[in-house]
């Protein structure tokens, strides 16, 4: 197993330098420059500015100083806003991203995974229907508008809790709610479906013919086999959630890096979006590791460390 | 004793011939026969599929319906209210309304007939509430629009936008699109997702190994900036969104199948069945993809929605489908910023997105159901 | 065992979301406190009394921006956004007033040589920085030395001197050094300006945000850290910047140490980026907030409100034709029948319906003024487009001989704002009016619709324009041969030498010169039709009652709170 984990390490640092080395060539492909407005500048002055972004060397330098900055974990300093470090930029963002993503997480994943339950065991019944509806409203809602009218109704009629800006817990509420709906439909549609695989299965017809209540046994065997679906699903969904969502933030007024990264783009903020890039991408393959790694945990039947 | 042997006369050879006693009562079906048969027995799938022709049917032939073209601009009847014939009722009347508040009755009913500039013979007001000890007095104004505009003989069925354009032809051309790229979705989704993950678990060791650091390489470039790319080399888009979407689209499908199938290849069934000598190929066809198969409906119906308002997103942040093409994302989006005011713009293209999403749900419950062997009465 | 194997999952699960909802926690509070131990070090840096409990009192205004400030540093500012927020916190020569008069900063009075080229500015003796050093001359002369070389990258101090000071083109094409440009301290409270040639809006330039003076020690003190927070900026303005969460918003006190201060009456400004209009709106209906933005829709429902505001302003759009890089729109027929085939009365009240009014040239409506009889410049010369729909088919057939062509198809280079998606499908829509014409709108990033502009690649484009000075010279002398932001391939002799003209040898005879400018105006719009006007923008607003004394700027900062005060909340 350890030797297993070092290995999938290594491959990490492997990838994340590909990944590094993509984005960079990509980056470079794209049209554009820093500068904003070029022609009010002389030509001597935009030597200057290049200079200072590094970008007067070749590519093939510029993209050794670059792999060589970021071990030291130098990102480079923003295009779009003066002098500012990427990496103070990255985290001063990545924060309140992580705290709704966090929570919404945390709380779409209990009630997806309640609700989807219940559907299960009522198969075909009306809770059935009712839980598989408020799923696929849910995801069939796009979210802005499911943002939009909560923050409408809860923030401004019903006024429990504030429309939006980020000044404390209670403003993390609203937010964390339009972003649970997606971990709640798709944790309560795979619970289902896993659910209802097991509930036909032998060993729980065995094990009810032994007397042993009806939601015990489904939720101790259905869960475990649940989870491999769940947490594959999840655990992206996770990192896509935490990393930020352009339409969440900018409706309830959160500084957070999906608006960001947006923003990079529209900018061609290059140092910003290989940034954010670059810790999106640890985040996916890390979260990817630990699930190949509960993988066996959960189903030991499971092994990946051998291989041909 | 002898008394008590029956005797042999008494009893007949039955008549069965040899063959027969092989037969099964029940016909004998195919795996997909069997499923079809049970999924026709499922009214909640039936229903769900039904709507799903009706929509397409209408995404095909709803624009011919009426005379209004789709880019058909006319500002001077821009945000007009839905208006159906006979469906009055149900608030297709072509009226507007607002409730204006103000401290006296007068001052409300004068801001009430302002808020619909004044034209006094279409405004029917009503006082809702007199005011007084503190509370603002009410007036609510009802506003012919069809009337003050003159256009009596006109029916904008799903109304029309901010642009006077007919929201009915706009919706369904709308359909049409947000179809096209739902379907293309789960078509990757099936195809390349489903081989990829159930490939790269079946072989697993490095086979594994190196698939799985190729998709970590995909995911981890942003979906955002290989559209970006596409759109700068190609033309915004269907063809660039339909590319963005070929190359990432397929990844979530593929790591599903590939957790599902690491945990079934080492089960007794599949084991039996290369014992007996099936070839890979055979024993992925007819043995795991099966067994995966309420999780593939399961996952394409996410995908579906997904692909649907990435386009939508792309159009939010001004790199979808260029002006005046809809689709109903664009419409949704487009809908949603006069919510509030003039909340028919966003109410359909919503309702037939949200018809849309639980009709596939359904239909995939059912199919879920009727392609488990277990469920088999 | 099967139940520790269970257990050690569920624990991990738990870890894992922990450890990540830690760190998510701690990066928030330090992004989001209000006194947390951020805040006491950028009050010593600040020098301001209290903390930021004392911006919740009764003086306070809470105000929302669609963008957080991109720099605080005023020589590499460019939009409006960090001007707005370096005007509230720095004073300049001048700072604009009421109707846009400029009212005395730091200089108490000027006087002007014969020549028009010496300006000597008296400066006061009793103005400080926020760090307690004096404001002297040497703090303009070192700013605008600063944003002229070279070695700043500053876009705008070459662009907004350039031709104005003495020297500044030269130094900042790196030939002159930078000691050369024309701008002396006499002594601490003298400073002198020599000018390239007479400019008449000379006054109403040293408002302009990249003439704010900068302390010099302290930016050299600070580097490339200059301006990045609020502990490594000074103000000498009305106000200081005590917080700056970058993304989430910013507060601003009241600077007791101002030469002017007892005429600040706001304790403060709290300001948060928010970027969705609905959103605004409902933070303004919670009583969050003092004003906010609407959108068309919005204004349907808001009409009748008290609170609801109409501001105009001096800005202007129009559709640049790109006459080099296409056959078609290089000739003038099919340019004027563009001009005349789009309605605008109905563009301004359906779709943009926040008070905008039609363009009909390229000098906005109330801007500038005969210095004679006072007429509006936009009076005298009228209209100079008109929608005639038959007019322009007439024209398009003209230009359609001319060309030898049957159909045309053009590519439009289309907005990002939220009413741009509606205004391109509109403009597609009337210009197809023309028979034979398709228009594809292409949707582009923001920065590459920027690049194309500069390197014409596009052939129609919406595109807009607001004054950096009180003078019709802003808007006109763009479209002068290879100008910087002509970008549409116009190139006329007869043009440049009337803009030449006005700017040289009439620059003392105010009335000559400003017949000139209506007459190049003409020339421009009418004979060589080089840009197709659409509107000129207003703002529709919500503004609580209770917040009087803001003054609306044309040009530079939007707002100027220095005077504003709340009453009767």
């Amino acid at each position: 197993m350890t030797r297993y984990i070092i290995q999938r390490l290594v491959y990490m640092i492997i990838t994340m330098f590909l990944i590094a080395t993509f984005t960079f060539f990509l980056m470079k492909f794209l049209p554009g420059t820093p500068l904003s407005a070029a022609d009010k500048l002389s030509e001597e002055q935009q030597q200057v500015v290049l200079e200072k972004y590094g970008l007067d060397d070749p590519v093939p330098v510029q993209y050794f100083n670059y792999i060589f900055n970021l071990l030291q974990g130098d990102m480079g300093i923003s295009f779009q806003f003066d002098n500012r470090e990427v990496t103070t930029i990255i985290f001063e963002r990545i924060g309140p991203s992580m705290t709704l993503g966090v929570q919404a997480m945390v709380i779409g994943t209990i009630l997806g995974m309640l609700l989807g339950l219940v559907s299960a065991i009522y198969h075909n019944g009306f809770l059935d229907y009712g839980s598989t509806f408020i799923a696929v409203i849910g995801k069939s809602i796009p979210s802005f508008v499911f943002a939009g009218i909560l923050q409408y109704f809860v923030g401004v009629k019903l006024g429990w809790f504030p429309v939006a800006l980020w000044e404390g817990w209670e403003y993390t509420v609203l937010p964390t709610v339009a972003l649970a709906i997606f971990p709640i439909a798709i944790a309560a549609r795979f619970m289902r479906t896993e659910m209802l695989e097991v509930m036909g299965s032998d060993y729980i017809t065995t094990a009810r013919a032994k007397g042993v209540n009806k939601f015990g046994v489904v939720f101790k065997h259905g869960l475990r086999n649940a989870l491999i679906p769940l947490i594959t699903v999840l655990g992206p969904l996770a990192i896509g959630l935490m990393t930020g969502t352009l339409v969440i933030e900018n409706i309830f007024a959160v500084p957070g890096i999906g608006e960001q990264f947006v923003k990079a783009i529209n900018t061609n903020d290059f140092p910003i979006i290989m940034g954010t890039t670059l810790l999106i991408a640890f985040l996916f393959i890390f979260i990817v590791l630990i699930i190949d790694l509960l993988y066996g945990v959960i189903d030991p039947r499971i092994r990946l460390a051998e291989g041909e | 004793m002898e008394n008590h042997k029956p005797s042999k006369d008494l009893f007949v050879p039955v008549d069965r011939a040899e063959n027969e006693s092989e037969k099964i009562t029940r016909p004998s079906l195919s795996f997909w026969q069997d499923s079809f048969i049970r999924l026709r027995k499922n009214v909640g799938a039936m229903i769900g599929l039904f709507v799903l022709l009706f929509i397409g049917f209408m995404a095909i032939f709803g624009p011919y319906m009426n005379p209004y073209g789709e880019f058909e601009q006319d500002l001077s009847r821009a945000k007009m209210p839905p208006k159906v014939e006979g469906l009055g009722w149900l608030g297709m009347d072509g009226m507007l309304t607002s409730v204006q508040t103000a401290d006296t009755v007068e001052g409300a009913e004068e801001k009430a007939l302002m808020r619909f500039n004044n034209q006094e013979e279409f405004i029917t007001t009503s006082v809702l509430s007199e005011g007084g000890n503190g509370e603002p007095a009410e007036v609510e104004a009802v506003y012919d629009v069809y009337g003050a505009k003159g256009l009596e003989d006109q029916n904008f069925w799903f109304g029309t936008d901010g642009l006077g354009r007919d929201l009915w032809t706009r919706t369904w051309k709308g359909t049409r699109i947000s179809l096209y790229i739902a379907l293309l979705a789960a078509a990757i989704d099936m195809v390349i997702g489903v081989a990829y993950g159930g490939i790269s678990a079946y072989y697993g060791g490095r086979v594994d190994n190196i698939m799985q650091r190729i998709i970590e390489i995909i995911v981890g470039i942003p979906n955002l900036v290989i559209v970006i790319l596409m759109i700068l080399i190609l033309e915004p888009g269907i063809i660039s969104i339909t590319i963005a979407l070929t190359i990432t689209g397929w990844i979530g499908m593929a790591r599903i199948i590939r957790g599902q199938v690491l945990k079934l290849k080492n089960q007794e069934f599949v084991l039996a069945s290369k014992t007996l000598g099936a070839q890979d190929n055979r024993v992925l066809r007819k043995h795991l993809v099966p067994n995966v198969l309420g999780l593939i409906i399961i996952n394409t119906m996410f995908t579906i929605p997904n692909a649907i308002f990435f386009e939508a997103f792309l159009s939010f942040i001004g790199l979808g489908l260029p002006t005046p093409i809809a689709s109903l994302g664009t419409l949704i989006e487009d809908g949603f910023n006069s919510l509030q005011i003039y909340p028919h713009i966003l109410l359909f293209p919503a309702i037939i997105i949200s018809l849309l999403m639980i009709a596939f749900n359904i239909l995939a419950d059912g199919l879920r159901d009727a392609f488990d062997p277990k469920m088999r009465e | 065992m099967k139940k520790t194997n269970w257990l050690l999952l569920v624990l991990a699960l738990v870890l894992s979301m922990f450890l990540v909802a830690c760190s998510g926690g701690d990066s928030t509070d330090e992004g989001s406190s209000d006194d947390g131990s951020t805040d006491t070090e950028q009050d010593s840096g600040s020098d301001s009394e209290g903390d930021s409990e004392a911006a919740s009192g009764e003086q306070v205004l809470n105000l929302i921006d669609g963008a957080e400030i991109p720099t605080m540093d005023a020589s590499l500012a460019t939009d409006a956004v960090a001007f707005q927020w370096l005007g509230s916190t720095m004073d300049g020569l001048y700072r604009l007033g009421e109707n846009a008069e400029p009212e005395p900063g730091i200089a108490k009075d000027h006087t002007v040589s014969d020549d028009a080229l010496t300006w000597t500015f008296n400066l006061r003796d009793d103005a400080v920085w926020s760090n307690g050093d004096p404001v002297t001359a040497n703090d303009f002369v070192y700013a605008w030395q600063r944003a002229v070389d070279p070695d700043t990258g500053s876009e705008y101090g070459p662009y907004m001197m350039g031709g104005v000071i003495k020297n500044a083109t030269d130094i900042a094409a790196g030939d002159t050094p930078v000691e050369e440009l024309g701008v002396k301290a006499v002594d601490d409270t003298t400073l002198e300006v020599t000018l390239e040639k007479p400019i008449p809006y000379f006054e109403s330039l040293t408002t302009f945000g990249t003439f704010l003076p900068l302390n010099q020690a302290f930016v050299e003190e600070q580097g490339d850290q200059y301006a990045l927070e609020a502990d490594t900026l000074l103000s000498n303005g009305p106000f200081v910047m005590t917080e700056w969460s970058h993304g989430e918003g910013w507060t601003l006190e009241k600077n007791e140490d101002y030469w002017d201060a007892e005429n600040v009456k706001l304790a403060g400004i709290n300001v948060k980026v928010v970027k969705d209009t609905a959103t605004g709106v409902n933070l303004y209906e919670t009583g969050e907030i003092d004003r906010t933005g609407l959108s068309a829709e919005f204004v349907d429902q808001y009409r009748t409100s008290e609170d609801f505001r109409i501001e105009e302003e001096p800005v202007l759009f129009y559709l640049k034709m790109n006459q080099e890089a296409n056959e078609i729109l290089g000739n003038v027929n099919a340019r004027k029948a563009i001009q005349h085939v789009i309605d605008r009365q109905s563009m301004v009240d359906v779709i943009l319906n926040n008070g905008s009014i039609p363009a009909v040239g390229d000098i906005p409506a109330n801007f500038v003024s005969h210095p004679e009889s006072g007429e509006d410049f936009r009076e005298l010369n009228g209209d100079l487009v008109t929608n005639d729909v038959d007019k322009a088919q007439e024209l398009w057939t003209t230009a359609k001989e001319e060309l030898g062509i049957d159909t045309a198809e053009l590519n439009y280079l289309g907005g990002d704002t939220e009413v741009a998606k509606n205004l391109d499908a509109y403009i597609k829509d009337q210009l197809e009016k023309l028979e034979g014409l398709t228009v594809n709108v292409q949707s582009v990033p923001f920065q590459e619709r920027l690049d194309r502009d500069t390197s014409m690649d596009y052939e129609l484009q919406n595109s807009g324009w607001g004054p950096d000075y009180i003078d019709p010279n802003t808007f006109l002398n763009m479209w002068v041969t290879d100008g910087g932001n002509n970008k549409t391939g116009y190139a006329n002799e007869d043009y440049d030498a009337m803009i030449e003209k006005a700017n040289n040898e009439l620059a003392q005879k105010p009335v000559e010169r400003f017949e000139l400018f209506l007459e190049a105006e003409k020339k421009l719009i009418q004979e060589d039709a080089v840009l197709a006007p659409l509107y000129q923008r207003a703002a529709a607003q919500l503004w609580k009652p209770h917040v009087k004394g803001v003054i609306v700027n044309p040009m530079g900062p939007d707002y100027n709170y220095k005077h504003a005060y709340i009453e009767g909340k």
